[in-house]
């Protein structure tokens, strides 16, 4: 996996990792994925800092963030991101089971840019998750800053 | 007529003897006798008889003074050296008929001050006893707090009799707490001249009393504060009823505090099932998905089977989760109520379940609404469900008939019914139709989570209407509910 991914996905349960990969797989997105596992971890990769202090220092083009997360949940990192000049003008697209909608409001009072439900079923799952890659990695002009296509050589 | 003898008769008896007396004291020698003798009897005269007897004590004084004992003696004939002495007797007469009127006139001076003095004493008993008879307790205290009247309210109120209390000083009689301090309750009485407040008190019995006490402050024409009037009376069942309802309401507070924890209790449930319970059933989808794809060729139809059922295992659960997390929305969820059309309602309504219409023969009747006062949104889902329910369960027939209509149920609700000609259901199951997971058909006939029902009866119950159903097996069912049609004060 590389360190230069287009996609930063923050997501805590390795049986979503595997299904979102293998769905942005069939698209031939799944290399441009890096995966952190908690939302303290995805900071430090925003931040270039702990395990990813050698990093170099571009935005990814869409964050994936879960909201149910270990350690620093996602709408704690979505208020970070949003709060930082340096960070706020990646966009975020949270990615959940959560339906309720207290949660849906507080992420789009943050700023956040899209917000999807993880459907249950498998073949709408993967359409969501091929619509998203596509739609932030590709069709989407990302924010100056940003890794962009091509950018890995 | 007697009066007035006696009073002429002591002139003329009076003289009478006063010129015996003094005709006898002449025979023994004893001179000059007469002229004080009459003087006195004048005097006599005039201060017990008035001016008319005076007048005649004076006239029959100088005729017997000139008769018997003026020279010459025996005739009427009055010598000028004489006349001095009538002058005497008429100005002696004048002087005492003066002093006499004085007093007279005071003496009526007194009688009148002594009879309007009676009738103050009259009026003040008769008052006295007026507050006698009254049940609110009365006393009056002087300045120095020591009892100068107590009524019999107080003697019952108290338990003291006016013996026992009068002269006793007041707060050690009755041990009295004021809410604030003695001297602020004095300083506001000479201030304003009153002062109302609530005491405790001891009885003589040594039961305590709470009373509401009014006290008056009375001044005496200099200003100067004289007495003070308390009139009070008994609180204590009212201070009773008050703790209870201070019991009552902090035991509310309780409980809806426990009730607000369990709700939020109940949020992190439900929050908790939204994120939890969805997730792994998305892997299950997922992976079983993922080998129906890549392994399906190399399955037998009994696994390829199975595959399929746990597909559709995995897809009616996350229906089931969905439902119930609606459900507990609406148990959770603020109502937002407001005058809503029920025909618009119920056309949106029919809006929605349009597409499960598809294929079929629906005679719809839709009769005249009015207007309600309800949770739009809420009242829209009660009739998605029912007119949903309605299309579901007269599948079986050729032509479904599905009327939505309204009663009067009273005098500020509306009775809604939805009617279809479907399976219908056996009343003695008529019960459980409201209940969570609770289904009277089997899945393999009508898919169904089993929560539309209740959830409908759970928004109607949010609006303080009833919901009930009728129905015959094969001959269609009626679901019934009430809403209000106007703001009313929630129940319970």
């Amino acid at each position: 996996m590389t360190e230069l991914g287009r996609i930063l996905m923050v997501e805590d349960d390795p049986n979503d990792v595997e299904l979102t990969l293998t769905a942005l797989a069939e698209y031939n997105l799944a290399n441009e994925v890096v995966v952190t596992r908690d939302g303290a971890e995805a900071l430090d990769y925003l931040y270039c800092r702990g395990s990813f202090a050698a990093r170099v220092g571009d935005n990814p083009a869409v964050l994936l963030l879960d909201l149910k997360l270990p350690k620093v949940d996602g709408l704690q990192v979505l208020k970070q991101i949003k709060a930082d000049d340096t960070l706020k003008l990646i966009p975020v697209v949270v990615l959940t089971s959560s339906r309720e909608e207290r949660d849906m409001v507080a992420s789009y009072r943050l700023g956040v840019n899209a917000y999807v439900v993880k459907p249950v079923d498998f073949h709408e799952f993967v359409n969501a998750i091929k619509e998203l890659g596509i739609f932030w990695a590709v069709i989407n002009q990302p924010p100056p800053g940003s890794i962009r296509k091509g950018d890995l050589g | 007529m007697i009066a007035v003898t006696r009073r002429y008769g002591i002139a003329v008896g009076g003289v009478a003897i006063a010129l015996g007396i003094a005709l006898l004291a002449q025979s023994q020698a004893i001179h000059k006798l007469e002229f004080p003798l009459l003087l006195m009897v004048i005097a006599l005269a005039v201060w017990h008889g008035g001016v008319g007897p005076g007048i005649l004590a004076v006239v029959l004084a100088g005729l017997g003074f000139d008769f018997f004992f003026a020279e010459p003696r025996y005739t009427l004939y009055i010598e000028p050296d004489d006349r001095p002495v009538f002058v005497v007797f008429l100005a002696f007469a004048l002087v005492i008929a003066s002093f006499s009127a004085r007093r007279r006139r005071i003496e009526r001076e007194l009688r009148q001050v002594r009879d309007e003095l009676q009738v103050e004493v009259t009026e003040r008993t008769q008052q006295a006893s007026l507050l006698d008879l009254t049940h609110d307790t009365i006393f009056v205290r002087d300045m120095s707090d020591v009892i100068t009247y107590w009524n019999r309210g107080a003697h019952e109120m108290y338990g003291w009799t006016a013996e026992e209390a009068i002269g006793q000083r007041s707060p050690q009689l009755l041990q009295t707490i004021y809410p604030v301090p003695l001297d602020e309750v004095h300083a506001e009485l000479v201030r304003a001249d009153r002062w109302e407040g609530e005491l405790d008190r001891i009885r003589a019995d040594g039961t305590r009393i709470a009373v509401s006490c009014r006290l008056a402050l009375r001044r005496d024409e200099r200003q100067q504060p004289v007495a003070i009037l308390e009139t009070s009376n008994d609180i204590t069942p009212r201070r009773r009823r008050e703790q209870e309802i201070r019991a009552l309401n902090d035991d509310l507070a309780r409980r809806t505090t426990e009730l607000q924890a369990t709700n939020k209790e109940l949020e992190a449930f439900a929050y908790s099932i939204s994120h939890d319970l969805r997730a792994p059933l998305r892997h299950t989808a997922g992976y079983a998905e993922l080998l129906q794809r890549n392994a399906a060729a190399s399955l037998d139809d009994k696994s390829r089977r199975y595959l399929t059922l746990i597909l559709e295992a995995a897809k009616r659960m996350g229906n089931l989760i969905d439902d119930l997390l609606a459900f507990s929305r609406i148990g959770r969820a603020e109502t937002r109520k407001a005058r809503v059309s029920l025909e618009a309602l119920v056309k949106e309504a029919l809006a929605e379940v349009r597409p499960e219409t598809d294929g079929r023969d629906i005679a719809w009747t839709v009769g005249t609404m009015p207007e309600v006062y309800v949770d739009r949104a809420m009242l829209r889902l009660a009739l998605v469900n029912l007119m949903s329910n309605a299309v579901k369960f007269s599948r079986t027939r050729a032509q479904a008939k599905i009327e939505i209509g309204c009663a009067e149920a009273g005098a500020d609700e509306t009775a809604v019914f939805v009617r279809d000609n479907g399976v219908g259901f056996d009343m003695q199951y008529a019960d459980k139709l409201f209940g969570v997971f609770q289904r009277l058909h089997p899945t393999e006939a009508f898919e169904g989570t089993g929560i539309g029902l209740a959830t409908v009866q759970r928004i109607v119950h949010r609006h303080g209407g009833r919901v009930w159903a009728e129905g015959v097996v094969d001959g269609g069912a009626t679901f019934y509910f009430t809403v209000p049609k106007s703001w009313r004060e929630p129940k319970g």
